[in-house]
């Protein structure tokens, strides 16, 4: 990917990229002679097929970390393949914040949407629909949720009732 | 205005570069492996997967130090035929320490890292709509994260337990461009054959991978009583001519075989002087004399 500013006849710099929103990434661009900034939006397409490839908009700077694609991206992993299981007899289990892996920023920074917590701005769970969701399988329940959570955002519903469950059945995977 | 080639970089992102780390990574542990060895089939239940257990049994007894990759990242089943599915796996600053069978083969799978036996493989994705356009994106690079980021330590060969069909092993041959060899797995019938021929004419004609020799699995049956010998398939059915001027070695259907697999227990160390035992070990030692020679 290059970009140019036509007015400048000047590449374009990357700047920023946004964290994952309903599956899409925003990148910015600026030139550095006007500063003029654009935005490129990726799609949930996109977005994932760049996570696939395990490549980082605007480069990255850090050690790739022992099968960080795997360990970051399989949904249905056991809970020790997660990245803070890092083994402290080799000395790479040293902590930074909070006594989390070294490595377990890199990886949320770089990939993880699902395992941020909902956005204050999402629909709440009625008592019945959590009940509802405890029943889906652990291993696919992260992506169940996440898939309702969007589907009531985008047919307007601030509350996720059992309901908008059956409605949203039909998107996932899962029986619930 | 500027053409393409004009700009100096892909404004930051270093994409080739991210690229190149990752196949420099490959490389770096592909280093330490002397021998690599993709077995195929092209068709589904041939016992391919047994046979590779069973292989990496043989080359190990031998006195080699082998790796395996269970490379059919959907339906691993390796973890289990090799007895090692309770395995943790430890992860280092430098990699991730593979499961070892009790007679010391490595193995890296899919299967030790799922989180229960009913638990398919799912990716992390905002939807699974559409997910045919990025999933097999993402089985490569879980394969070449299985390659280059399992401590394999010094190897003499490293399997590779590719599923069936021939659509992984234009993956494993990018991945892996100085592949050693091919073993092809086939039965007695015609279907099974068929489909084989294309995964040879793939590796052997396209992908210019050398074919070490086509195995042809559960080949007859020999009566645990008696001894006789008997077809298992059809008794008209003859390898193909073009197979038979590589065939490595016919094996045939043992029950015994079959319940090892389902208990991890190696089958050629424990009937050690099992026809099929025999056999498989002397398809080993054509895969080591092969590099050997």
């Amino acid at each position: 990917m290059k970009f140019l500013c036509t007015d400048c006849d000047a590449a374009m710099k990357f700047k920023d990229v946004t964290r994952p929103e309903q599956g899409s990434v925003t990148a910015l661009f600026e030139c550095p002679d006007c500063f003029t900034e654009i935005a490129m939006y990726l799609n949930p397409s996109e977005t994932q097929m760049l996570k696939s490839l395990d490549l980082k908009l605007g480069g990255s700077n850090e050690a790739a970390q022992p099968m960080q694609l795997v360990r970051s991206q399989l949904e249905t992993a056991k809970d020790n393949v997660m990245p803070n299981e890092v083994s402290s007899e080799t000395g790479s289990g040293e902590t930074t914040e909070g006594g989390k892996c070294p490595f377990t920023g890199v990886i949320s920074e770089a990939f993880q949407e699902t395992s941020e917590p909902i956005e204050p701005t999402g629909p709440v769970w009625s008592a019945e629909a959590l009940e509802r969701l405890e029943r889906i399988p652990s291993f696919v329940r992260p992506m169940a949720k996440m898939g309702i959570e969007s589907f009531a955002k985008e047919n307007g519903h601030d509350e996720i009732t059992g309901e908008i469950m059956d409605a949203a059945r039909g998107n996932f995977p899962a029986q619930f | 205005m500027k053409t393409y080639k004009e700009l100096p970089n892909d404004a930051g992102s270093n994409i080739i570069g991210q690229v190149t780390a990752q196949a420099d990574r490959l490389q770096k542990r592909l280093a330490s492996v002397k021998h690599t060895v993709a077995v195929m089939s092209g068709k589904g239940g041939v016992g391919k997967s047994a046979l590779t257990a069973n292989l990496a049994t043989a080359l190990t007894l031998r006195g080699n130090t082998v790796g395996v990759v269970d490379a059919d990242i959907n339906g691993p089943t390796l973890a289990k035929m090799m007895g090692v599915r309770n395995a943790t796996l430890e992860y280092t600053s430098v990699g991730v320490k593979p499961a070892v069978s009790v007679l010391g083969t490595k193995l890296i799978s899919m299967d030790l890292l799922l989180a229960e036996d009913d638990a398919p493989v799912l990716w992390n994705a905002y939807t699974q709509k559409d997910a045919f356009t990025w999933r097999s994106t993402m089985e490569v690079g879980a394969l070449r994260e299985f390659i280059a980021d399992t401590e394999w330590g010094e190897l003499d060969y490293l399997l590779l337990d590719l599923p069936p069909g021939s659509d992984r092993l234009p993956n494993v041959a990018e991945l892996i461009p100085n592949l050693g060899g091919v073993v092809v797995v086939t039965i007695p019938s015609e279907v099974s054959q068929l489909v084989v021929k294309k995964s040879v004419t793939l590796a052997r004609d396209v992908l210019k991978v050398p074919i070490i020799g086509v195995v042809e699995n559960m080949a007859f049956y020999v009566c645990q009583h008696c001894g006789e010998e008997g077809p298992l398939f059809s008794a008209d059915e003859t390898l193909d001519e073009a197979f038979q001027q590589v065939i490595l070695g016919s094996i045939p259907f043992d029950p015994r075989l079959a319940r090892c697999s389902d208990t991890g227990t190696p089958y050629i160390d424990e009937y050690s002087d099992a026809p099929a035992s025999k056999a498989l070990r002397q398809v080993a030692e054509k895969i080591q004399a092969f590099f050997e020679n």
